[in-house]
C-alpha cells in the first residue's frame, strides 16, 4: 500500500509543479495525435462518406472491412508499418523508423477506419429526405453532397474525436514506431510503460493521470456533440 | 391559348417492375393551377417527381418549356425553375434564415439579394421576424410555412406541392390556399399540387387532373359522390346519404367515390350476377356523347352510364323507363 501511496503523492507533485519531462511528453503526444487525426479525418471521412452516398456492388463487403479495422490491434499496425519504413524494408531510405512522422503514419492507419466507419454511420443514419429535400429546392448533386455533409455535422465531428481518443491512448504502434525515444519520440503511453518497468512508479502514474484526464476531456466533448445534435 | 410548360407524350414509368404511371399525352398551360386527385398509389407522387425533373420517366417524352430536359445540358438550370415541396418535407438543422435561403444560395443569388427575398418570403407566410429562430424551436404548423416560404423566396416557373395541406390543421389550411392564390395570381407561377380532397381541388385549381393507378381517368370525373365509408359485417359500403354502394377497397379516410359510365351495366330486368351493387331506377335524361350514349338514371342518386348507340336500339330505351344498374364494388374508386 506505502508503495502505492508514494505513487500518487510523487504523481501529484510531478503534475503540479509542472514537472517540465512531464509537459514536454505531454506536449509532444498532442501535438502528434492532433495532427495524426486530423490526417486521418483527410482520409477517413471522404471515405465513409462515399461509400455512405454511393451504390456499388462490392459494398456490403467494404463495410465489413472498415468495421474489421477498427479493431485493428495496435500492435499488428506497428508491425506492418515496422515492416515497411524499417531501414531493410522497401521505404527504409526515407528513414522515417523511429521519427515522429512514423507515429503519426501508424496513428492514421488506426484511426481512419474509426473515422471512415463512422462517418459512413453518420451520413446512414442522417434522414434520407435530406438529400431529396436539397434536390427538390435546385441543388445539383455536388450541393446535395455538402449538404448532407453538413447536415451529420456533429456526427462527423464525434468521429473525429473518437478516431483522436484512439490515437492518443494507443501504446503498440507509438512504441514499435517512434521508438520512444527521449524528447524526441516518447508519448505519454510509451513513456507509462517504461518509467513503470523501470520501477519509476510515481511518473508513470503521473503521466497516467494526465492521459486519463484527457480521456474524460475527448468523452465530454464527444457528449456534448452527441446532445447538440438533438 | 396560353403558352404550354409541361407537354407529355406516352409517358411512362416503371418501379421494380411494376407500371406506376401511364399517361399518353397531356400538357399543362402555363400560369394555371392544376389538382392531381387520386387515392394513395395512384401515382400522384411519381408524377410530380417527373415534372420536378429530378426523376428521368422509364420511357416516352416530357418537354419542359419546349426543351426535353433528359437530352438536354441545360437539365440544372431548367431544373431551378422548378421546386418540389414534399409531402413531409424536412427542414435543416439550422436557423430559419438558412432554410428559406437554401434555394437561393443554390442558384448563386447574392447575399443581399438573399436576405430581402426571405424577408419577404417570411412575411408571405405570416413569420415576420423568425429569420433567427431554429428550425427545431418551431411548431408544425411554422415548420410547414417555413417550407412554403423556402419555395416562395425564388422566382419560379413551377411550384409543385404534394400534398400540401395534409399535415396541417384548418386553419393553416385556409392560409395556405390563399398563399397558393396570392402567388399564382402575382407572379404567374404554374402551381400543380397533389390532393385527396376532391372539394380542396375544385376549389382551388382551375384544372382537376383524376388521377386512378397511374392512370388519368375521365375528367371532369363522373359519377362522383361525396359520402363516407361505414362497415356492416364484412362488407365496406360507402355512404352517399341516399344509398349505399358496396366498395372494394375501404380507405377509413375516403370521402368521394366515382363509378366510370362505362363500367354500369343497364339492363331492363333485375341481374342476377357476381356484382354487389344493383339498384332500380328511371331514365331521366339521355344524349349522345361521340358515338355513344349517356343515359342518366334516377336510382336514389343520379348516376350516367355509358352504352354503345347498337345497345340503344336493341333494348329501346327511353325517358322514364324503368331500368336497373348494375356494377362490381371494384369498379368503385374511392378517394
Amino acid at each position: 500500500m506505502q508503495f502505492i501511496w508514494e505513487g500518487i503523492v510523487g504523481a501529484g507533485r510531478l503534475i503540479f509543479s509542472l514537472d517540465p519531462e512531464v509537459y514536454e511528453i505531454l506536449l509532444f503526444t498532442v501535438q502528434v495525435s492532433i495532427f495524426g487525426t486530423l490526417l486521418s479525418a483527410l482520409i477517413g471521412v471522404p471515405i465513409g462518406f462515399w461509400v455512405a452516398i454511393s451504390e456499388f456492388k462490392s459494398r456490403p463487403l467494404f463495410v465489413t472491412l472498415l468495421n474489421t479495422l477498427m479493431s485493428l490491434p495496435t500492435v499488428v499496425v506497428g508491425l506492418l508499418v515496422y515492416a515497411f519504413l524499417s531501414r531493410q524494408g522497401p521505404l527504409g531510405s526515407l528513414g522515417l523508423i523511429f521519427t515522429p512522422a512514423a507515429v503519426i503514419i501508424g496513428q492514421c492507419i488506426l484511426a481512419s477506419p474509426i473515422i471512415a466507419a463512422l462517418t459512413l454511420s453518420a451520413v446512414n443514419s442522417l434522414d434520407p429526405r435530406v438529400a431529396l429535400t436539397a434536390r427538390a429546392l435546385g441543388a445539383d448533386s455536388l450541393q446535395a453532397a455538402w449538404t448532407i455533409f453538413t447536415e451529420a455535422r456533429f456526427a462527423l465531428m464525434a468521429a473525429i474525436i473518437a478516431g483522436f481518443g484512439r490515437v492518443i491512448a494507443e501504446v503498440g504502434a507509438a512504441m514499435m514506431l517512434g521508438g520512444n525515444i527521449k524528447g524526441y519520440t516518447r508519448t505519454l503511453t510509451t513513456a507509462i510503460a517504461l518509467e513503470t518497468s523501470k520501477g519509476e512508479f510515481g511518473f508513470g502514474l503521473a503521466l497516467g493521470l494526465i492521459l486519463l484526464a484527457m480521456a474524460l476531456a475527448v468523452n465530454a466533448i464527444l457528449y456534448r456533440l452527441q446532445r447538440g445534435e438533438r | 391559348m396560353r403558352e404550354t410548360i409541361f407537354q407529355i407524350h406516352d409517358l411512362r414509368h416503371t418501379f421494380k417492375e411494376k407500371k406506376v404511371l401511364e399517361i399518353p399525352r397531356l400538357s399543362f398551360e402555363k400560369g394555371k393551377i392544376y389538382a392531381l386527385v387520386g387515392p394513395n398509389g395512384s401515382g400522384k407522387t411519381t408524377f410530380l417527381k417527373i415534372l420536378s425533373l429530378l426523376l428521368p420517366p422509364t420511357s416516352g417524352s416530357l418537354f419542359f418549356c419546349g426543351e426535353n430536359p433528359w437530352g438536354s445540358t441545360r437539365l440544372q438550370t431548367l431544373r431551378q425553375s422548378i421546386i418540389l415541396v414534399l409531402q413531409d418535407p424536412l427542414l435543416f438543422n439550422t436557423t430559419v434564415f438558412k432554410n428559406v435561403a437554401y434555394g437561393l444560395k443554390v442558384r448563386k443569388i447574392s447575399r443581399e439579394e438573399r436576405g430581402e427575398r426571405v424577408r419577404k418570403a417570411l412575411q408571405m407566410v405570416g413569420l415576420a421576424g423568425f429569420e433567427g429562430r431554429r428550425v427545431k424551436e418551431l411548431s408544425g404548423g411554422e415548420a410547414q410555412r417555413v417550407t412554403v416560404a423556402q419555395a416562395l423566396a425564388i422566382d419560379l416557373e413551377v411550384l409543385l406541392l404534394d400534398e400540401p395541406t395534409a399535415n396541417i390543421d384548418e386553419k393553416n389550411v385556409e392560409i395556405l390556399e390563399e398563399i397558393i392564390r396570392r402567388l399564382n395570381r402575382e407572379n404567374g407561377t404554374t402551381i400543380i399540387f397533389t390532393t385527396h380532397h376532391m372539394d380542396q381541388a375544385y376549389r382551388l385549381a382551375d384544372e382537376v387532373i383524376p388521377l386512378f393507378e397511374g392512370h388519368i381517368v375521365q375528367s371532369p370525373v363522373e359519377n362522383l359522390f361525396h359520402g363516407r365509408v361505414v362497415k356492416s359485417n364484412d362488407l365496406s359500403l360507402f355512404d352517399t346519404g341516399k344509398i349505399l354502394i358496396s366498395i372494394s377497397r375501404p380507405e377509413k379516410e375516403a370521402k368521394y367515390i366515382s363509378i366510370p359510365p362505362q363500367d354500369i351495366l343497364l339492363s331492363l330486368v333485375p341481374l342476377s350476377s357476381s356484382a354487389r351493387n344493383s339498384y332500380p331506377g328511371k331514365i331521366i335524361s339521355l344524349r349522345e356523347n361521340k358515338g355513344a350514349v349517356d343515359v342518366t338514371v334516377q336510382a336514389g342518386e343520379e348516376f350516367k352510364v355509358r352504352i354503345t348507340k347498337n345497345s340503344f336500339r336493341e333494348m329501346g330505351l327511353n325517358l322514364g323507363h324503368q331500368v336497373y344498374l348494375t356494377f362490381k364494388s371494384t369498379a368503385v374508386k374511392v378517394f
